[in-house]
Formats: C-alpha cells, sequence, structure tokens
C-alpha cells in the first residue's frame, strides 16, 4: 500500500449529525460503555474520532464508535472529531480504524468477524486469508474465513454468547446450517448452564443427529418431556442437570452402545468381586481386550484377592455380559 | 458413454511435454486451456471447494504403485495402488476423498505411461509374489477413462504379466473401450454397489445400480473377470430388505462362477470426513447411524450393527452361490468370526486367501 501522511482537519460536530448505526466501518460488539464513559466525564475525549463526511452535512463514524457512543450517553451534544479529505479512500479509512482497535484492545470473536465481512468489500478472500487472518490470530485458512464470514449472520442472542466466550466457536459452524428457531433453542440449552466447549460439541452433534434420524425438529428433540423435566427440576442442582441431560441425549443417540455398557455394568456388579478390584471393557467394545483394575496395600492382601478372583463363579463370562444382551439390541 | 462437464483444463508447468498432455486436450477441443503453476490453486470464484468440473494435467513426481496403507489395527487385504490421478467427477456424499484431498479440481497423472514399463519391471522381480492392483482408490477407474484412455495403455501392460491382476473399481457403465480391447487376462472389473436408496440419494452423477449391472454383464460376456464391493454399507431401518435389489439383478445379469471376489464394509471415516461431508452435504442422513471410533481412530458403526449387516448380507449372497470370495474390508479377527464363522486372523492370511482367489479365477 502507497503511504500517505493522514490529513484530517479536526472539527467540533453535532452528534446528531453522526449515524450512530454500526456502519460499514464498525467493528465493535458487545462492549461496555461505563468505563469509557467514567474516563470522558474526568478527563474528556483524548483521542478525537475519526469521520468521513457523506453528503450534506452527514458524517459515518470511521473509528471511535464507543467514545461517540459513550459521548452520547453522557449527554453531549457535539464533540470534536477529526474529519478525513473528501475523496478519502474507504479502504484505507477501514485500516485507519482496524489498526487504532488492534493496538488498543483485544477483539472479541464476533468483532474479528465484522472485520472479516468488511473486508470481502475491499479485497479478495485469499487475501484476507493471508494477511487479515493471521493479524487477527485467526487460523488462515478458507473453511475458518466461511466460519467466521457466517458469525454476523446468526442472531443476536447467539452472537452475544460467543462474544462472551460461553459459545464455542466449533459450534457455531453447525449452528449455522440450521434453521433460526432451533439455533436459538440450542443457544437457549447451552445458555442454561456451564456447558464445556467438549460437551457443547459432542451434544449438538447428538442433537442434529437425533433429529435427523428421528425426522423431527431440534426444537422438538429439546422441547422432549424427558429435557424440559430436567431443566424445570427443582431437586436437581444446576451441574446434576447438566450431567443428566448429557445421559438422556448419549442414550438417545446411542441406544444400543448405552444398552451394552448398562448390561455390562449390570453383569458386574452382579459378580461378587473383591473389594477395590474393578473390570474395564475395551472403549465402546471396539477392541477386544479388557482390562483388570488391582487396588491393594500389602501383598498378602493381592493374594488374597487373586484367590477370590480365581473362585469367583461366572467371571469366565465377563466379556460377554454385553452380548448377551446385544443379541437383540436391533 | 457418460461424459462429465469440464469447464477448464489447466495443465501444470512440467506437463505440457507428456504424451497425455498432448492428447487430453484434443479430445475436449471447446474448453478452455491454461498454462498454470503447481501452486496456483486460486478457484474461480464461486467455484464449489472440490472443483469437480476443472481437469488438470499434472506431471506426478511421486510414486506411482503403492501398497495400501492399511492399518495394523485392522485385518488388511495386501492390496496394491497404481496411482492414475485423484479426485473424480462424481460426487458420492460419503466419499474420503472430501477431506483428504487439499487441492482441488480432477487430477490426472499424465506421466504414467511413460512410467509404466518401470512398474512393469517393478512386478517381474518378484516372480513368486502376486500383485493385486486396483486404480480405483483416489478416482473411479472408468470415469475419465474417455478423456484419458487409460485402459488404453493399462491393459497390455497388466493383462500379459502372470504374477498380477489389475482391478479397475467404477460406479460407471462406461465400458465401451474394455469391450472393444483385445486385452482381458488378469482384468479384473469391479463395481461398488450398494442399496438403491444409497444410490440413488447419496452417489451423485453415478449410473445407476441396473446400469452398472448391465455393464457388468456386458464385460462377463466379453470375458472379464467381475468382482463387486458392497462397500460403504449403511444402517438404516429396512437396510436389508433395499439390498435385495442389487442382489436381485446380480442373480439375474451375473454368472457368479467368473466373480473373483466381493468385498462388504461399512461406512467408516476420520473424523475430518464428517465435518467436510456436512459442509458440502448438510441434508445427509448417513451420520445418523451409531458410530464409535475405532482402534485407527475412524469412527466406524457399533461392532453388533456392522456384524449383523455382515452376516445378513453374506448370507443372502450365499444362497445364490457359495463359493463367491467374500471377504471383509478393513475388521478384525473377532468381527469376521462371528459374521461368517471364520476369520483368516491376520493381513497376510487374507492376502493368501485372495491370491488364490487369483490363481483360481485367473487360468493360465
Ligand atoms: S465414485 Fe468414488 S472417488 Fe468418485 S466421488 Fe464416489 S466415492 Fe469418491
Amino acid at each position: 500500500m502507497e503511504k500517505n501522511s493522514l490529513e484530517s482537519t479536526p472539527v467540533k460536530i453535532a452528534l446528531w449529525e453522526i449515524d450512530l448505526d454500526p456502519g460499514r466501518f464498525c467493528m465493535s460488539f458487545d462492549f461496555r460503555l461505563e468505563q469509557l464513559k467514567a474516563s470522558i466525564e474526568e478527563f474528556g475525549v483524548l483521542n478525537p474520532p475519526y469521520l468521513m463526511e457523506d453528503s450534506e452535512s452527514h458524517y459515518t463514524v470511521v473509528a471511535g464508535y464507543r467514545r461517540l457512543l459513550a459521548a452520547k450517553e453522557l449527554g453531549w451534544s457535539d464533540i470534536v472529531c477529526q474529519v478525513l479529505p473528501h475523496g478519502y479512500p474507504p479502504f484505507k479509512a477501514f485500516l485507519l480504524n482496524l489498526y487504532d482497535n488492534l493496538l488498543q484492545r483485544k477483539m472479541n470473536a464476533i468483532e474479528k468477524a465484522m472485520v472479516l465481512q468488511r473486508l470481502t468489500r475491499f479485497v479478495e478472500h485469499e487475501q484476507i486469508i493471508t494477511q487479515f487472518m493471521p493479524m487477527l490470530d485467526i487460523p488462515a485458512n478458507r473453511q475458518t474465513l466461511k466460519l467466521f464470514l457466517g458469525l454476523e449472520g446468526l442472531e443476536e442472542p447467539i452472537r452475544h454468547s460467543i462474544s462472551a466466550e460461553r459459545l464455542s466457536l466449533r459450534v457455531a459452524g453447525p449452528m449455522m446450517s440450521l434453521d433460526t428457531k432451533d439455533r436459538l433453542k440450542i443457544n437457549e440449552l447451552f445458555m442454561a448452564f456451564k456447558w464445556s466447549f467438549n460437551q457443547q460439541w459432542e451434544a449438538i452433534q447428538w442433537i442434529m443427529e437425533i433429529a435427523s434420524r428421528e425426522g423431527r425438529s431440534i426444537e422438538e428433540v429439546i422441547n422432549e418431556r424427558e429435557v424440559t423435566e430436567i431443566l424445570h427440576s427443582n431437586r436437581m442442582s444446576n451441574p446434576q442437570k447438566l450431567k443428566t441431560i448429557v445421559k438422556v441425549l448419549k442414550t438417545r443417540r446411542f441406544p444400543s452402545l448405552m444398552k451394552a455398557e448398562s448390561e455390562f455394568i449390570k453383569g458386574v456388579s452382579a459378580l461378587p468381586l473383591p473389594e477395590r478390584v474393578k473390570i474395564i471393557p475395551p472403549p465402546s467394545f471396539e477392541g477386544i481386550n479388557y482390562r483388570l483394575e488391582i487396588v491393594f496395600t500389602k501383598g498378602k492382601e493381592l493374594k488374597e484377592k487373586l484367590a477370590d478372583l480365581y473362585s469367583l463363579s461366572g467371571l469366565e463370562r465377563v466379556t460377554d455380559f454385553w452380548k448377551t444382551s446385544n443379541g437383540n439390541v436391533h | 458413454m457418460k461424459q462429465f462437464t469440464i469447464r477448464r483444463i489447466l495443465i501444470e508447468r512440467g506437463a505440457e511435454s507428456d504424451s497425455l498432455a498432448k492428447v487430453i486436450p484434443k479430445r475436449l477441443p471447446d474448453i478452455p486451456k491454461e498454462l498454470v503453476d503447481s501452486h496456483d490453486l486460486a478457484l474461480p470464484e464461486g467455484t464449489e471447494e472440490m472443483d469437480k468440473e476443472s481437469l488438470r494435467i499434472i506431471h506426478h513426481k511421486g510414486e506411482f504403485l503403492k501398497p495400501c496403507p492399511g492399518t495394523k489395527r485392522y485385518i488388511c487385504c495386501g492390496y496394491q495402488i497404481l496411482n492414475i490421478g485423484i479426485n473424480c467427477p462424481m460426487d458420492c456424499s460419503y466419499c474420503f476423498l472430501q477431506s483428504y484431498i487439499n487441492q482441488p479440481s480432477l487430477r490426472v497423472y499424465t506421466n504414467l505411461p511413460e512410467k509404466l514399463d518401470e512398474i512393469g519391471e517393478y512386478i517381474d522381480s518378484f516372480p513368486g509374489r502376486i500383485f493385486r492392483i486396483g486404480t480405483g482408490e483416489f478416482t473411479d477407474s472408468l470415469a475419465l477413462n474417455y478423456l484419458t484412455g487409460w485402459t488404453d495403455y493399462l491393459l497390455p501392460v497388466f493383462s500379459h504379466r502372470k504374477n498380477c491382476i489389475l482391478e479397475l473399481k467404477t460406479k460407471t457403465s462406461s465400458v465401451q473401450s474394455l469391450l472393444k480391447s483385445i486385452h482381458r487376462e488378469r482384468i479384473v472389473v469391479a463395481w461398488s454397489l450398494n442399496s438403491p436408496r444409497v444410490v440413488t440419494g447419496e452417489e451423485r452423477k453415478t449410473a445407476s445400480l441396473r446400469e452398472r449391472i448391465l455393464a457388468a454383464h456386458d464385460c462377463q460376456k466379453a470375458g472379464f473377470v467381475l468382482a463387486f464391493h458392497f462397500d460403504p454399507l449403511f444402517y438404516y431401518p429396512r437396510w436389508d430388505e433395499d439390498l435385495e435389489e442389487p442382489v436381485r439383478l446380480l442373480e439375474k445379469y451375473i454368472d457368479p462362477e467368473s466373480i473373483i471376489w466381493i468385498s462388504l464394509g461399512s461406512f467408516r471415516y476420520m473424523p475430518a470426513l464428517k465435518w467436510a461431508i456436512k459442509r458440502r452435504f448438510p441434508k445427509t442422513k448417513i451420520f445418523d447411524g451409531e458410530f464409535v471410533t475405532g482402534l485407527d481412530r475412524k469412527l466406524r458403526y457399533f461392532k453388533p450393527i456392522r456384524i449383523e449387516m455382515y452376516s445378513k448380507l453374506a448370507e443372502r449372497l450365499k444362497k445364490w452361490h457359495e463359493d463367491l470370495g467374500i471377504y471383509l474390508c478393513m475388521e478384525s479377527g473377532d468381527v469376521w468370526k462371528q459374521s461368517f464363522g471364520w476369520s483368516p486372523k491376520t493381513s497376510i492370511n487374507l492376502s493368501r486367501y485372495l491370491d488364490n482367489r487369483v490363481r483360481k479365477l485367473m487360468v493360465g
């Protein structure tokens, strides 16, 4: 890009002349003005906002959107701004704001998405990927760009969940393929408790796949009595509710596997195993090797436990516990 | 002969002088051609990410013949892959290439004809071994044959070698060039088969089941040995009733005596593939089943489900004919045993079993 010193003019402008809707240069979302307002009240606006004059003394904000909102909330009627000269290239104005923001603060994911979205008006995707995504600390590839470009299209409550880092960005991808009602429902479910990102990731897949398999909407799956009863239960704490909902969804998503697991547990618990002895099946019963765990503190104790195990009837069938039930899972 | 839409031909620098690079563009005289660098992968705006409508002509610098990577955790068949190109003009929702390839466009390797002598010498240097070679791993063996003429130069090389077979695996019915060829020996023509629901719902731009079986019938009549692959199988309500259709068509049109093998495999995928597929086919139902993480990190149906599919389908096929060389693709010994009542136990034994099928079916 050619080097150019910035020639702008400081002008006192009435706030009503400035368009304060998030415009084509805006990259601010989900912010609190309290601190900024306190600072402005005490010291004034240290860095004047930058504006661009549209037709008929109407101004678009280039940089300083939050400062202008704070001034408005403080009841100011005018403010000193730098006005960019006529014909100032919009792309340069955008970069001015971007660099200003990058220097001053950490952007949330939605704000980064706003940057990328606005960049598409000026440059090719390839340039966004190679030049701007690394600058924003985003993995530089097409898929991630596509994901970020879709974020602004999500409903406001979902964008708030993302910017507050309560909803995983990974989950936002599949959400984009859903109807508004469905994704708002998922967001509501995920905001009801403290789901880890991994739990969100598993749960959204299960919910989508249950819906697909049963030919129902996601809203219907979440509104099922089994789930809503847990959500509204007065007897359970939030962590208990979360754990139970995860189990309910998993059981619906993997009926045969969960049945096999519970049959295995039932079979093993019916065996009078010595204390602190566990039998661990292969994950999802995919492998063929089972593990025996014996916790002991003395060699004598170990020998006794081994002797008990040796004479334990039914132990030879332990690898079949889940299979016997499974002959007719389907 | 089905022809696919090709909108541009990209000739990578370094491939211009390969024999095939001169022939292919002549077969598409009206399509724009461009000389490009190998790293120049930009797609015209709006082009779908797999870019299945651009044909990229490439001078391949890597090996052409390679053992199928398989996995130590499951029993594999010891196949050799002849790498003729990558990506395919058809569009199956479940295709693993969607997450496997990181470069777009249909890519064909134009220096393959120049390499064939070398490959032949390599095969000859192991006279005691049987090479089961296939070209259908990273592309369809026949879909682009009308442009590349693969069969014209591959058949003569492999059909006169006693210690190999060449398996051409396809979902097309494009067998005209095979039928015109004078070479039959040591060539296996193979079709992927599935239920009509999977074929119509998930295998876009492929030939219908009936077209595939009729093409197989023509090849068999012309003296080719056949193979079939029921892979990937999907589990959904009444899957078994749906699979009656391909079996019925086989019974009607195919003589089971000259089938060298039939493989069965269930849908399995690396985790990344799921999202590549969901991006391109958001409404697909192929992930509805109960998938668990396998020993090779791929997701597969919960074991009892796989066993149910394999045992039922194998039983049904055996009603048609006892000796079809049925085998499982990438499964464990216990799944073999519970599905078929026997297991080769190791990959070496499965290789032997399939080599014996070659000896039995390929006389001379
Ligand atoms: S025919 Fe084979 S290579 Fe082609 S899209 Fe289908 S699965 Fe992929």
